[in-house]
C-alpha cells in the first residue's frame, strides 16, 4: 500500500522479492543496484550471514521525480528465504505494493518453489493483503545451470496461472531488470487509479517504468 | 494489521534517529581533527545536531543524504572536496547504524507480533478449555440424571415385568384352585343331601318302638352306602383343600419378591415351587423333568433368584414348537449349586447371540410378556456372586446355566 507524504510531495512504493531459499532474491536486488541508473539510487542494504543467508531483509532505495514534482520513491526488498525465519518474512511482505516471486529452475527445487509459493499466499493473507489483487511476477531464477526444467515444462505448469513467468540469471544479471520492469508494469494500474498518475503527474506507464529503472535510452516512447 | 505495535522497521528515519548511540563528542573531535578546522551538522530545519555554531552563509555547506533524499548538512570552512569525503565518511557511519537500526527494530517487530501470536492462541486455548471444563462439568451432571432415569425406568420395568409374568400364571393358577374347589363343592353338596337322609332316620327316633323299622329307614335311605361315600368325599375334599394349600404356599414364594431380606434356603424347594406355580402354563407345551441333586442350604435372596427361576422357565416354555421337555438339573460340586436348565425348543438365532444380555433386547412380540430379560436376571446371578451362561443351537436347544458359590460358614 503506497504511503503518500504530503508535506515532502513524496510517494514511496514497497516492492517485495519473494521466494525459497538461495533461490537469488539477494542476486536480483544486487545486480539491479549495479544496472539501474534511476534519477535517484540509495546504497543497497545487505543484511547477510556469512554463508550468503539474508538474515532479516535487503533493501534497495530508488527514486525518480514526476513531471508534476511528484518524488517517487520505491523500496525494493528481499525477504529471508529459510523457512525458520517466517516471522521476518511475514512482517517484511506487509504493506507490499507489488511481489517478484523468485523460483530456482532447478529441478530438485521444485517442492520448495511450491512450499514458498503457498507460504506466500498464508502470509499475504495475514498481513491483509488481497493475493488476488496483488500485481505479483512470477521469475525463474538460475537458467545458466544444467538440470533445469525447461521453458516449455515451466510456462506449461504456469499456463493456468494469471502473473507473467519471466525466466532469469541473476548471477549474470540476464533477466533481471526485464522481471522488474514487468513487475512496474503490474504496479502501475493500481497507482495510477489511486494517485491519478497519467493525468496529475502526466506519468504514462512507459515513463514509470524507464525512469524507475533509468533504461531511458533503451526504452522507446 | 499487525505493525502497529510501536516498531516500525520501515519508519523514515531522521539525522537525529542516525546519530542515536554515536558517541557525538568524539565523532565531532575526530572530524575537527581530520579537516582541521571545526565542523557544524545540521537538521534540514537547521537547528545544529553536532558542532557548535549555526549555519552561516559564509561557511560551506554540503547535503548528507538519507535513503534518496538529504537529511541534513554539514558545514567547515575547508575546500570542496575534504567536505565531500567527510560526508562520505559520516554517510558510511550512519548507513551502518540505519542497519543495525532498521534490524532491531524489525527484531523487535516480529518479537511482538509473535509475542501477540502466542498471547491471542494462548487466550483461545484458556478460553476453549473453559468451554470445555463447562461442557464437561454439564456433562457429568446430566449423565448422572440419565443414569437416574435410566435406573428408575429399568425398575419400573423389572416390576411390570414381574408382575406381568406372575399375571401369566394367574390364570392357569385359577384353574388349579378352582378345580379342587369345584369337587369339594360338589362334595359338600352331595354331603348336605346325605344329611337329609340321616335327619329322615332321626325323625323315627323318638316315636319308634322297634328297631325292625329303623333297619328298614336304615336300608331304604341306603345309609351302608352314605356311610362309605361319606369317607371317600371327605377324604377328597381334605385332599383337595391340601393341594390348594400348597398351591397358596408355592404362591408365597414370589409373594415375598419385595421382601429385601436374605436367608438361608434350599434351591431345590424354590425350583419345584417355580415349576408347580407354572404347571398350568407348561402343560400341552412341555414336559417337566426335575432331576435335582442334594444342595446344601445358600444364603440367598430367593424371592429374585425365585423370579429367574420362572423367568427362565416361561422362555423355555415360550421357545417349544411342538412339544418338547424341559429338563432342571441341581448339583452340589467344588462349593458351587449348579443349575442347568435344558429345552429342546427352536434355540436362539446366531445372529442374535451377541445381543441376548442387553437390556430390553427381546426376540418376542410386543405385549406377549418378555419375561424379567436375561439382563436382568444375569444381574440378580451376579448379584449373588454366580454366573449365568447361555449355550444354544438353533432348531436343538438351549441351556442355560447358573453356578452360585456357596460361602463357607453360611
Ligand atoms: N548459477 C546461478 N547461481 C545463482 C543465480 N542466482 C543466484 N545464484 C546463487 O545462488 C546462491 C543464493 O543466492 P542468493 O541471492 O543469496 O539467494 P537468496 O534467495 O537471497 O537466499 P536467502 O537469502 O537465503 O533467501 C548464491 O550463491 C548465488 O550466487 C543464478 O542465476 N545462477
Ligand atoms: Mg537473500
Amino acid at each position: 500500500m503506497a504511503i503518500f507524504d504530503e508535506e515532502n510531495n513524496r510517494l514511496s512504493i514497497k516492492l517485495v522479492y519473494y521466494g525459497p531459499a538461495q533461490s537469488g532474491k539477494t542476486t536480483n536486488l544486487m545486480r539491479l543496484h549495479d544496472i539501474l541508473r534511476p534519477d535517484l539510487k540509495g546504497d543497497i542494504m545487505l543484511m547477510e550471514t556469512a554463508n550468503d543467508r539474508t538474515l532479516f531483509f535487503d533493501l534497495l532505495p530508488l527514486g525518480f521525480k514526476a513531471p508534476s514534482g511528484l518524488l517517487i520513491k520505491f523500496k525494493l526488498y528481499t525477504v529471508p528465504g529459510q523457512v525458520v525465519h517466517d516471522s521476518t518474512r511475514k512482517a517484511v511482505l506487509s504493506r507490499a505494493d507489488g511481489v517478484v516471486f523468485v523460483a530456482d529452475s532447478q529441478r530438485t527445487q521444485s517442492t520448495n518453489n511450491g512450499e514458498a509459493f503457498a507460504n506466500l499466499e498464508d502470509n499475504a493473507a495475514r498481513v491483509g493483503i488481497d493475493f488476488d489483487r496483488l500485481p505479483l511476477v512470477v521469475q525463474f531464477n538460475k537458467r545458466d545451470l544444467s538440470d533445469i526444467l525447461t521453458e516449455a515444462e515451466v510456462l506449461q505448469r504456469w499456463q493456468a496461472a494469471p502473473w507473467p513467468v519471466l525466466f532469469s540469471s541473476a548471477l549474470t544479471g540476464e533477466g533481471v531488470v526485464e522481471t522488474f520492469h514487468a513487475l512496474l508494469n503490474r504496479v502501475y494500474d493500481g497507482l495510477d487509479r489511486e494517485f491519478e498518475f497519467q493525468n496529475r503527474h502526466l506519468l504514462s506507464r512507459e515513463a514509470f517504468a524507464a525512469q524507475a529503472s533509468g533504461q531511458i535510452d533503451r526504452q522507446a516512447y | 494489521m499487525d505493525t502497529d505495535t510501536g516498531h516500525d522497521f520501515e519508519r523514515d528515519l531522521n539525522l537525529q534517529d542516525l546519530l542515536l548511540g554515536i558517541d557525538k563528542q568524539r565523532l565531532a573531535t575526530a572530524l575537527q581533527a581530520l579537516l582541521g578546522a571545526p565542523i557544524a551538522i545540521f537538521d534540514p530545519r537547521g537547528a545544529c545536531l553536532l558542532g557548535a555554531s549555526e549555519p552561516t552563509n559564509d561557511i560551506p555547506g554540503l547535503p548528507l543524504y538519507g535513503e534518496l533524499e538529504p537529511i541534513g548538512t554539514i558545514a567547515a570552512a575547508v575546500p570542496q572536496d575534504r567536505l565531500k569525503a567527510a560526508a562520505d565518511l559520516l554517510k558510511l557511519l550512519l548507513h551502518t547504524n540505519a542497519r543495525y537500526l532498521m534490524a532491531s527494530d524489525l527484531h523487535l517487530q516480529t518479537q511482538q507480533d509473535d509475542f501477540d501470536e502466542l498471547q491471542r492462541r494462548h487466550n483461545a486455548l484458556e478460553q476453549s478449555e473453559q468451554r470445555y471444563k463447562a461442557l464437561a462439568e454439564n456433562l457429568e451432571l446430566r449423565v448422572k440424571q440419565q443414569v437416574q432415569t435410566i435406573e428408575q425406568t429399568q425398575l419400573k420395568l423389572y416390576e411390570a415385568e414381574k408382575l406381568a409374568s406372575v399375571g401369566r400364571l394367574a390364570a392357569g393358577i385359577a384353574h388349579e384352585i378352582n378345580n379342587p374347589i369345584g369337587f369339594i363343592r360338589s362334595n359338600l353338596t352331595t354331603a348336605t343331601s346325605y344329611l337329609a337322609s340321616l335327619d329322615k332316620i332321626g325323625a323315627l327316633l323318638p316315636t319308634c318302638q322297634d328297631i325292625a323299622a329303623l333297619k328298614t329307614a336304615w336300608q331304604r335311605e341306603d345309609m351302608d352306602f352314605i356311610r362309605q361315600d361319606m369317607r371317600d368325599i371327605l377324604a377328597e375334599s381334605i385332599s383337595g383343600t391340601e393341594r390348594i394349600a400348597a398351591i397358596v404356599k408355592d404362591l408365597k414364594g414370589f409373594s415375598r419378591v419385595d421382601e429385601t431380606e436374605w436367608e438361608e434356603a434350599d434351591l431345590n424347594v424354590l425350583i419345584r415351587q417355580v415349576c408347580n406355580v407354572a404347571a398350568a402354563e407348561l402343560r400341552g407345551k412341555a414336559e417337566l423333568q426335575l432331576d435335582l441333586g442334594a444342595l446344601p442350604l445358600l444364603h440367598c435372596h430367593p424371592g429374585e433368584l425365585g423370579q429367574v427361576f420362572l423367568s427362565i422357565l416361561l422362555n423355555a416354555a415360550d421357545a417349544m414348537g411342538a412339544q418338547g421337555s424341559i429338563r432342571w438339573r441341581t448339583a452340589f460340586q467344588d462349593n458351587r449349586i449348579v443349575i442347568e436348565v435344558r429345552d429342546t425348543g427352536r434355540g436362539i438365532a446366531e445372529a442374535d447371540m451377541p445381543h441376548i444380555f442387553d437390556p430390553f433386547f427381546t426376540t418376542k412380540e410386543v405385549g406377549k410378556g418378555m419375561g424379567l430379560g436375561l439382563s436382568v436376571s444375569r444381574n440378580i446371578v451376579q448379584a449373588h456372586g454366580g454366573e449365568l451362561t447361555i449355550a444354544s443351537r438353533p432348531n436343538t436347544g438351549t441351556r442355560v446355566t447358573i453356578s452360585l458359590p456357596v460361602k463357607p460358614g453360611s
